[in-house]
């Protein structure tokens, strides 16, 4: 075969493309079937939150941060109350606590599952995706009697929430729980130990723990290089260091961790719905809060771990109604930082399945 | 908060009664304050340190220009501060300048600590970090894409949200939205 002539190309994916799971493009330029370069275009889903926040008092701030990452809106809304809270020394109620953990934890689950069915279906397998969703639909049932929505829930409110449990909602969660837990051996029995998906993850898409922490990445992504590093442990926030839960960690921060990462969380976060259960009183679910939030002068930075990781609020402060600035430090952007050094030497095929686990969510991504 | 505004009070009524429980968290965070100053000072000299501050019991530097990339490489190297992992980067327009923030954290000895740099509105620039922490890379693409601050010696600083041909910055308070 010598002498023959080879080039490389360039070859484009996305906007639309179902692997990107929104609206993410690569530009990938490939040596045969290897990757030797990438990079990624963002900013097609930018909507300027940032920009818009400034305009706006922090209550009417909390609905455009649904949008962020449309998966999990609730860790989004607990991210910028918990901020305006910690930064005015506003404690809310116990209820109006446990609702949030409640529903964040929920949310947690849904998201994940939404990333085995997805990530699974990325890599070949239909059906894990259908039972995936059918669970995931009961959550978002659960969603629909507490706040009215589906994805968006505009569910949190500086002080406490918007919404009381409904008659009957407390009990239902914890048959959810008692579902989901019935639920979770077959997806062990659809996937984990199936021979094709194990020679298409492992090994594949590795990290080290150094290369993580200094590209700043949080969350599962971080947790599956072997890093214990969970905001909800290391800077206890809200009710959280009063339940007994742990911090799944994987070994290698290849593609297989990560996944396995996921499964392993969800049983976490039954674990704290369930404690959160128990624990749950009856009470005011709304703190007393001056009419117009006004935030002292100065700047302040809490973060809340996320589904994708620690989701941080950066506020500063003139001691107005609206922030001067707001800036929201995303997981799914930083998370996606390093893609191109993990792509780069690998096979075409194992684009998808790198980028897939490495769980972005795009509207997080621009913001 | 401002360390002025949490330990006004506290001094007033010292004054008056029994030494007054001061919030452990700025005492904690002062004394980690004042062992940072005091190696970046010993390392670069008093004028390295613009600013020093606690905001919001993270202590805070504001860093000369021109120090600034060094500055992180010795925070990061240190061995008795090894801050090495980065969790939060923004630039904000004060409209006489603009400010960049970062925040990073020592898995080692478990503190924050912030770093700041300022640079001119006009053609101004900050050295990058990108090749302190590899997580300024695309941030700092970010803050000139939507502040239009450089940073010197970046190797990729383009426009990462809005496209190439987009006229003006947004997140300068002078920028005009246009309906």
């Amino acid at each position: 075969m010598a002498g023959l002539r080879t080039e490389e190309l360039t070859m484009n994916i996305g906007p639309q493309h179902p692997s990107t799971h929104g609206v993410l493009r690569l530009v990938v330029k490939v040596d045969g079937e290897i990757i030797t370069d990438c990079d990624p275009v963002l900013g097609y889903l930018h909507r300027g939150t940032e920009k818009l926040a400034e305009d706006l008092q922090y209550t009417q701030i909390i609905p455009y941060t649904d949008r962020l990452d449309y998966v999990g809106a609730m860790a989004n809304n607990h991210a910028l109350v918990n901020a305006v809270e910690k930064a005015m020394d506003i404690q809310p109620t116990d209820r109006a606590e446990y609702l949030r953990v409640i529903n964040v934890e929920l949310n947690r689950v849904a998201s994940h599952l939404l990333f085995l069915g997805t990530y699974l279906l990325d890599l070949g397998a239909m059906s894990p995706f259908l039972y995936a969703f059918h669970a995931r639909e009961k959550i978002l049932d659960l969603f629909v009697k507490i706040c009215g929505a589906r994805l968006t829930y505009n569910y949190m409110r500086i002080g406490g929430v918007k919404w009381d449990a409904p008659e009957g909602w407390l009990e239902s969660v914890r048959e959810f729980v008692q579902y989901m837990r019935d639920q979770m051996p077959m997806y062990d029995e659809l996937v984990h130990g199936n021979e094709i998906f194990h020679n298409r993850v492992i090994g594949v898409g590795k990290m080290t723990q150094e290369e993580a922490i200094a590209y700043g990445m949080s969350g599962i992504n971080l947790r599956s290089t072997g890093f214990n590093w969970d905001v909800r442990k290391n800077k206890p926030y809200s009710v959280y260091d009063r339940f007994d839960f742990d911090v799944p960690l994987g070994k290698t921060g290849d593609c297989y961790d990560r996944y396995w990462c996921h499964v392993r969380e969800i049983w976490e976060s039954l674990k704290i719905v369930e404690q959160a259960l128990d624990q749950i009183e009856p009470g005011p679910i709304m703190a007393k809060v001056p009419k117009i939030i006004r935030v002292p002068a100065g700047e302040y930075y809490s973060g809340v771990e996320a589904m994708r990781g620690e989701l941080g609020v950066y506020i500063v402060s003139e001691g107005k109604d609206k922030p001067y600035r707001l800036k929201l430090h995303r997981p799914s952007f930083i998370n996606l930082q390093i893609l191109p050094k993990l792509l780069k030497g690998n096979l075409m095929a194992n684009m998808v399945a790198i980028l897939g686990a490495t769980d972005i969510v795009v509207g997080e991504v621009d913001a | 908060m401002s360390e002025e505004n949490k330990k006004a009070p506290v001094a007033e009524k010292a004054a008056e009664e029994t030494p007054a429980p001061v919030d452990p968290r700025v005492e904690k965070a002062t004394t980690h304050l004042e062992i940072i100053q005091g190696k970046i000072v010993s390392e670069f000299g008093e004028a390295a340190i613009e600013e020093a501050g606690l905001k919001q019991f993270v202590p805070t530097f504001v860093i000369k220009n021109e120090l600034y990339a060094d500055v992180a490489e010795f925070l990061r190297t240190e061995p008795t501060l090894l801050f090495n992992y980065p969790q939060c980067m923004a630039g904000t327009d004060y409209k006489d300048y603009i400010e960049v923030y970062l925040k990073i954290h020592s898995t080692t000895h478990g503190y924050d600590v912030a770093i700041k740099a300022r640079g001119d509105r006009d053609n101004g620039s900050v050295p990058t970090l990108s090749s302190v922490y590899p997580y300024c890379g695309w941030e700092e693409r970010e803050i000139y894409d939507l502040l239009g601050l450089n940073f010197r010696n970046h190797p990729d600083m383009r426009r990462i949200l809005l496209q190439d041909e987009w006229n003006g910055h947004p997140l300068r308070k002078d920028y005009v939205v246009r309906d």
